[in-house]
């Protein structure tokens, strides 16, 4: 695969304040689906807009096909963005809108009214030549965002955080129109988002970050059964993470008892962070069980129950469709693969835990983290 | 709507009505019958009976003028009168633009602190009379003024302003750049920086930004800006009077002369024409804009 962007050693801070970036180091390649995930704050709207040449770093190359472009200007790179709220031009229609960058480059008439309509049923709006894009829904800017943004036939899209303003339906099928585009146009798509459903579903890469720094790269399969440390694992669906001590090669102590697990390469008896996926964990009568605990409390979702167990103090959360009560003992089994173990790092204690558990914070939480956004 | 109003919805209305009441009433007071007024006084003779004359003498009176070489040439006075106005009021709106564009600009994109500054110097100069503000331009701009005193101690040749169709404009300029700059700035300061970005995504250059985004975007601030430039810089007839030495008798100077004369009708017959052909302008220009501002061409 061809490297189409390199970001290396790059660094950047706003007004001498702390860093927003520190030493950031990414390859990015032709025809990739990248995503760029982390909290707000993390700084993946600001490395998006050194890429797109509205910032540039402090320290450190942005390299594109080879060549340094820290100091090109927006308008002279192969890049083009879909913004956040869309940005389209008020003052112009859905056509307009999307033959812009054509008319900027003095296209032939002929050629920019095929290149719009062939645009305009890729995104599956044929027939909104005339509209007034403020007259349009969520989706439907959205769309004409992302023909604008592709008509000019750049090398990379960039796009921030672009489905943050539609419901949940419509996120969801966008998701799955994206990344079919993305197919088709053969496009390289760096995608910022701080939601890691949309990262995992729909990305070829995924690129782990927060506060300014990267702390995974892999595919998302990777990064989900494989986090590298508590930050990742915590930020990437739900774990239980606990403290443990790897015996030897394959043997993990945790919660006082020992288990099999499928990982080696760590010094002797060296304290681990060990991470337990809550769907990973499988309930068994009490005699049977590994570890034992009290369910303290039980959510139905849908698709399943959520509970939270109390084994010896230690909050676990743990996914299941068998229904169990509240106050039930329950026993707990361990798969060798449902067991990951991790090195310690600044993080270790900062997640994983449930005992302050309840959903109603977790959306709190999350609703305070889109206000910063704005 | 055919749905019915509840009663606290239309008691939401009474409330609305009401609170309007004084607006409207102060509307009609001091804007409907004022104009009411000047209509009739136009379409009317000294007796109160209808005619079209005195609005007539404005398009057929004409008087001798005389000419650089000695002769003298007869012209339609108030068309002649009409037309200079027309004609200084347009060009130092024209200056007001050019002038407040980029200042507008500027400080829309600046920091509040800057905006804040700039603001209060944009506005100082209202807070004097503009009589005196008028004044000050005097001693400046006569032959043995400010600026040509200060022109001599640099031994540049001096320059004759005042008394000259530049003075006049010089002032109304002066006068009148505030409200040119308010209206502008106030849509460059909502307008989405946003905008500006994607359009440079796309491929535009400064230049390009400029003049497929921020200007068609900042149409409607332009138009208002002339309205409030154009509409108070065609009737006035102060500044002109001093400024000009009184040499070019503008429109609201026929009209205040007029006045003071005690022909009403007359007065009220230029004003209300003057009233006339300042619709008609700002119609099709309001018509201009909606085309460009509108999504849908």
């Amino acid at each position: 695969m061809n490297k189409i962007i390199e970001l290396k050693h790059i660094t950047k801070s706003f007004d001498g304040e702390q860093p927003v970036l520190k030493d950031i180091n990414l390859n990015i390649y032709d025809n990739e689906f990248l995503t760029l995930l982390g909290p707000s704050g993390c700084g993946k709207t600001t490395l998006l807009r050194l890429i797109g040449g509205f910032e540039s770093p402090d320290e450190g190359e942005v390299v594109f096909l080879g060549e340094r472009i820290n100091d090109v200007p927006p308008h002279k790179r192969s890049v083009n963005t879909v913004f956040q709220k869309y940005a389209l031009f008020p003052h112009l229609n859905v056509f307009e809108n999307v033959a812009f960058p054509l008319r900027e480059k003095k296209v032939p008439k002929e050629e920019i009214e095929d290149r719009v309509h062939e645009m305009l049923s890729l995104v599956a709006l044929k027939g909104f030549e005339k509209r007034n894009v403020t007259r349009l829904s969520g989706g439907q800017q959205q769309r004409v965002a992302i023909a604008r943004a592709l008509i000019a036939h750049p090398r990379v899209l960039l796009l921030d955080e672009p489905l943050g303003a539609l419901d949940l339906k419509l996120r969801k099928d966008m998701q799955v129109e994206l990344k079919k585009i993305q197919q088709q146009t053969g496009i390289t798509f760096i995608f910022v988002t701080h939601d890691q459903e949309e990262a995992l579903s729909m990305s070829d890469t995924v690129v782990v970050m927060s506060e300014g720094r990267i702390h995974q790269i892999g595919t998302p399969v990777d990064i989900y059964n494989e986090p590298v440390n508590a930050f990742v694992a915590d930020f990437i669906g739900e774990s239980n993470i606990l403290d443990g001590v790897m015996l030897e090669d394959f043997k993990v102590r945790f919660s006082g008892q020992t288990f099999v697990c499928l990982d080696k390469g760590f010094s002797l008896n060296e304290p681990v962070d060990v991470v337990v996926r809550p769907e990973d964990v499988d309930i068994v009568p009490v005699e049977k069980g590994q570890l034992t605990g009290v369910v303290t409390s039980v959510t139905f979702m849908g698709v399943h129950y959520e509970i939270i167990v109390d084994v010896g103090g230690f909050k676990w959360m743990i996914q299941t469709t068998d229904f169990v009560d509240v106050g039930e003992t329950i026993g707990i089994e361990l798969e060798p693969d449902a067991i990951h173990i991790m090195k310690k790092s600044e993080f270790s204690d900062l997640y994983g835990d449930y005992s302050s558990f309840s959903n109603e914070l977790d959306e709190l939480s999350e609703a305070e983290m889109e206000d910063e956004d704005e | 709507m055919t749905k019915k109003l509840t009663r606290k919805e239309q008691r939401g209305f009474r409330a609305d009505q009401l609170a309007l009441g004084p607006y409207s009433l102060w509307a009609v007071i001091f804007i409907l019958v004022p104009l009411v007024f000047v209509a009739y006084y136009a379409f009317t003779d000294n007796n109160f009976n209808f005619t079209l004359d005195n609005i007539m003498r404005f398009f057929t009176s004409t008087s001798q003028v005389l000419q650089d070489d000695g002769s003298s040439k007869e012209v339609y006075t108030y068309l002649v009168i009409f037309w200079r106005s027309l004609k200084l009021a347009v060009i130092s709106t024209l200056i007001c633009l050019v002038l407040a564009y980029p200042l507008a600009y500027i400080m829309a994109r600046a920091e509040a602190k800057v905006q804040k500054t700039f603001m209060t110097i944009i506005m100082i100069p209202m807070w004097m009379n503009f009589l005196i503000r008028t004044y000050a331009w005097m001693t400046i701009l006569q032959d043995t003024g400010i600026l040509n005193n200060f022109l001599g101690a640099l031994h540049i040749p001096l320059v004759h302003i005042i008394g000259t169709e530049g003075a006049v404009v010089i002032g109304m300029v002066y006068d009148y750049f505030p409200y040119m700059v308010l209206p502008l700035y106030s849509i460059m300061a909502k307008m989405d920086v946003k905008l500006l970005e994607a359009a440079r995504d796309l491929g535009c250059s400064s230049a390009g930004v400029l003049r497929r985004v921020v200007w068609p975007l900042s149409l409607p601030g332009v138009i208002n800006g002339i309205t409030m430039v154009l509409i108070p810089s065609i009737s006035t007839f102060y500044i002109s009077q001093k400024l000009g030495d009184g040499k070019f008798f503008l429109i609201g100077d026929a009209i205040e002369s007029q006045y003071v004369a005690n022909n009403l009708h007359f007065a009220a017959a230029m004003a209300f024409i003057l009233m006339v052909v300042l619709l008609a302008c700002m119609g099709a220009m309001q018509i201009l804009t909606n085309r460009h501002t509108e999504g849908g061409k």
